[in-house]
C-alpha cells in the first residue's frame, strides 16, 4: 500500500457518499461545460469570418428587406472590393421537422465573399449554372445522409411552397468552412428563384469585403450615410458584430446562464463541504492515530486536502469530458445560427474552477486536521 | 541515566480558567529491555504519564527523557518524527483504520519510512507472523475478533521496530483468556525481541506479566511495596 492508495481508500471509506457527491459534482460540471458553450457564442459572438467582412442590413429590423439597388451602391463605395447579398428564407427539412439555416444567395458573388469556404470549383460551377441547384455544407450533408444529385425537399416559415412537395433544390455539391470556430452553417440555393415568385427586387442584407480592416468603422458610416433619409435605410457593421446583435435578441441568456450556474455551483459547494467536514468529523480519532504514529500535523492536513482536491478534480475531469460529449451530441438539436462553440478556455476553467472548489472544501477541514491536539482527540474517542 | 528517566515532570491542564493538576513533579527512571506496569485509580495520571514517555503530549515542568533524547527541545514536526522511529503505541480500543484490511493497517506506520512498497508488505506480513496472525493478514478489521484486532494493533506498534511500546490498557476491552494471551505476547516482545515495554493497567493479574509495578496516585509514584510518597 503507497500513499496513493491509502488516500484512495480514505476517500473512498463510505463509497455510496463518496459516489453520490462525485455524481452531483460530475453533473454540475457537465452543464457548466455545456451552458458555458452556448453562452460564451451569446457573449462575444462566434468568429463569423474576418475583420474585413462587413454586413449591411435594415436599420429597424432584419425581417424588413433592402431593395436589390443598394447591391451596386455598396460596391460602388471606396475600399468596398466585393459586395453579395443573402435573404432568410425560415428552412425546415425532413417534413416540417428540422429547422435549418437556409439562405437564398447570389451564386455569382456569394463564393467571392466567403472565400473562406472550400467548394469544389466543377460544383460551384453547376450551382451558378442552374436554377434549381442547392449547396449544403458537408457536416449538414452527413448528417442527414445526402447524396450529391439527390432532390432536397424544403418547406419554409415565410415563403408558402409552390407544390405539395415544398421547395424542391438539386444538391450539386458541398462546401466546408476553413474558419473551425465558424458555427455558420447554411443550406443555400438561387436567390433568382425567391424573385421569381416573392420577393422581386428585395434581399435580406448584404455583406461585403473590405480592404482595410482597420477602416471598418469608417466605410459602415458612409454606406450608412448613403442611404440615409431614404425608405431603406441601413445598419452597417462587421460580421461577427452582426451576430452578436442577432443573438441578443434572444435576451440576456448569458447572464441566465451564469445566474444557473452560480446556483448550481453554490449548492455544489455546501454539498461537497457538508460531506468533507462530515468525513472529517469521523475521522478525528483516526487522524489522531496517524499523528500518534508519526504522521506530521501538516503531512496529516495534506491528506486532507489532496482527498478533496482529488474528489472535485476527477469529478470535474468526468463532467468537463462528459459535458463536452455531450454538448457535442446536442449541436444538432440546437436552433440554426446558435452554435455551441468549445472554446478551450472554457474547458480550462472548468478544472481549474474544480481545483478550485477542492481547495476551498478541503481548507477548513485540513485547518482542523492541522491544529488536532492527539491526547485530546484521543481522550474524546 | 536510565533509558526512560523523567524528571521533577509536572503536567496540569486548564479546566475553565482554573488549573488542574495531574503530575507533580514525578521523578521515573525505567531501563532499556525494562517491562514497567503503570497502576493506578482513575484520574490519578497513568495515561498522562504514558503521553509524556511516548512524545504525545509536553510536560508543564521538568524533564523527559527517552534514549537520550529530550523530548522538552523537540519541535512538533520533530517529535513526530521520533515517534514514528521509536515507539510503538497500543490502545484499550485498539484503534485501527476500519478502511484498511489487517496488514495494510500494519503497513501504515511504514509510509513514513523510505522503504518500497515490497519491503513494507514483507515487513507488515513479518510483524503479523510474529504476532499469530499470518492467516488472517488480508481480512478487514470489522471481521476480526477483539483479541485479533489487538494483535493486528501490537503487529502495527512493532513493524518499525521501536525500541518502546507504550500500552494504554491493553487488555482492558478483553475477556480474561483473551488478554493472557495478549499479555504473553508483549511478555515474548519483551524477553525475545528486547522491547521496553511501559503498561498502563488497573488489572493486577495483568500487572503481573510485568517485571516491575509502578503505582500511581494524586499524581505520585511509588514502586510496589513502597508507600506513597
Amino acid at each position: 500500500m503507497g500513499r496513493i492508495q491509502f488516500l484512495l481508500r480514505c476517500m473512498f471509506r463510505h463509497g455510496l457518499r463518496t459516489n453520490l457527491t462525485m455524481l452531483s459534482l460530475v453533473t454540475a460540471f457537465m452543464l457548466f461545460i455545456m451552458l458555458r458553450s452556448v453562452a460564451v457564442v451569446f457573449e462575444t459572438g462566434f468568429d463569423a469570418g474576418p475583420q474585413t467582412r462587413m454586413q449591411t442590413a435594415s436599420k429597424y429590423s432584419m425581417v424588413d428587406m433592402l431593395p436589390l439597388a443598394h447591391m451596386n451602391v455598396i460596391r460602388s463605395i471606396e475600399g468596398v472590393t466585393d459586395v453579395t447579398h443573402a435573404s432568410w428564407f425560415g428552412g425546415f427539412f425532413e417534413e416540417g421537422e428540422t429547422n435549418v439555416a437556409t439562405f437564398a444567395v447570389d451564386p455569382e458573388t456569394y463564393f467571392d465573399v466567403y472565400s473562406d469556404f472550400e467548394i469544389d470549383p466543377n460544383a460551384l460551377e453547376e450551382f451558378k449554372s442552374i436554377r434549381t441547384a442547392a449547396l449544403a455544407p458537408q457536416g449538414m450533408i452527413e448528417r442527414y445522409g445526402w447524396e450529391i444529385g439527390q432532390k432536397i425537399s424544403v418547406v419554409s416559415t415565410i415563403y408558402p411552397a409552390p407544390s405539395e412537395e415544398g421547395w424542391v433544390f438539386d444538391l450539386v455539391g458541398s462546401f466546408e468552412s476553413t474558419n473551425e470556430s465558424d458555427g455558420f452553417d447554411p443550406f443555400l440555393f438561387h436567390h433568382d428563384v425567391l424573385r421569381e415568385t416573392f420577393a422581386a427586387g428585395a434581399v435580406g442584407w448584404y455583406t461585403f469585403l473590405i480592404d482595410d480592416p482597420e477602416r471598418a468603422d469608417v466605410v459602415a458610416q458612409v454606406v450608412d450615410r448613403r442611404f440615409k433619409n431614404s425608405s431603406d435605410e441601413t445598419r452597417t457593421m462587421t460580421e461577427s458584430d452582426s451576430w452578436k446583435s442577432f443573438l441578443a435578441q434572444y435576451g440576456d441568456i448569458s447572464l441566465m446562464m451564469t445566474g444557473i450556474l452560480g446556483a448550481v455551483f453554490f449548492t455544489m459547494i455546501l454539498l461537497t463541504a457538508n460531506t468533507m467536514v462530515q468525513g472529517y468529523r469521523e475521522r478525528v480519532p483516526e487522524l489522531a492515530v496517524m499523528k500518534t504514529l508519526g504522521f506530521s500535523n501538516l503531512s496529516v492536513s495534506m491528506y486532507i486536502l489532496v482527498e478533496a482536491l482529488l474528489l472535485c478534480g476527477i469529478s470535474a475531469a468526468l463532467g468537463v469530458g462528459l459535458g463536452t460529449l455531450v454538448s457535442m451530441g446536442a449541436q444538432d438539436f440546437m436552433p440554426p445560427m446558435i452554435p455551441i462553440y468549445f472554446d478551450p478556455i472554457t474547458i480550462i476553467w472548468g478544472l481549474i474552477l474544480g481545483l478550485a472548489l477542492g481547495l476551498f472544501v478541503g481548507l477548513v477541514p485540513a485547518v482542523n486536521a492541522n491544529r488536532l491536539e492527539i491526547v485530546e482527540a484521543l481522550h474524546a474517542h | 541515566m536510565a533509558f526512560v528517566s523523567l524528571r521533577r515532570v509536572s503536567k496540569s491542564y486548564t479546566k475553565g480558567r482554573e488549573p488542574v493538576p495531574v503530575l507533580s513533579e514525578v521523578d521515573l527512571d525505567i531501563e532499556q529491555n525494562d517491562f514497567v506496569a503503570l497502576m493506578g485509580p482513575s484520574g490519578s495520571g497513568k495515561t498522562t504519564m504514558l503521553n509524556l514517555i511516548g512524545g504525545l503530549d509536553h510536560p508543564t515542568g521538568g524533564e523527559v527523557v527517552v534514549g537520550g533524547d529530550s523530548l522538552n527541545d523537540l519541535s512538533g514536526r520533530a517529535l513526530a518524527r521520533w515517534r514514528a522511529r521509536n515507539i510503538g503505541f497500543i490502545f484499550q480500543f485498539y484503534n485501527l483504520l476500519p478502511v484498511l484490511n489487517a496488514q495494510r493497517n500494519v503497513q501504515l506506520p511504514l509510509l513514513l519510512t523510505k522503504l518500497n512498497g515490497k519491503q513494507r508488505k514483507q515487513n507488515a506480513m513479518t510483524a503479523l507472523d510474529i504476532v499469530g496472525l499470518s492467516d488472517r493478514t488480508n481480512w478487514k478489521i470489522s471481521e476480526l475478533s477483539g483479541g485479533q484486532q489487538q494483535r493486528v494493533a501490537i503487529a502495527r506498534a512493532i513493524v518499525a521496530d521501536p525500541s518502546i511500546l507504550v500500552c494504554d490498557e491493553p487488555t482492558g476491552d478483553l475477556d480474561r483468556d483473551t488478554a493472557e494471551e495478549i499479555l504473553g505476547l508483549l511478555e515474548t516482545l519483551n524477553q525475545n525481541h528486547g522491547k521496553t515495554i511501559i503498561m498502563v493497567t488497573h488489572d493486577p493479574k495483568a500487572a503481573e506479566h510485568a517485571k516491575r509495578t509502578v503505582f500511581l496516585d494524586k499524581g505520585s509514584l511509588s514502586e510496589q511495596g513502597q508507600e506513597t510518597a
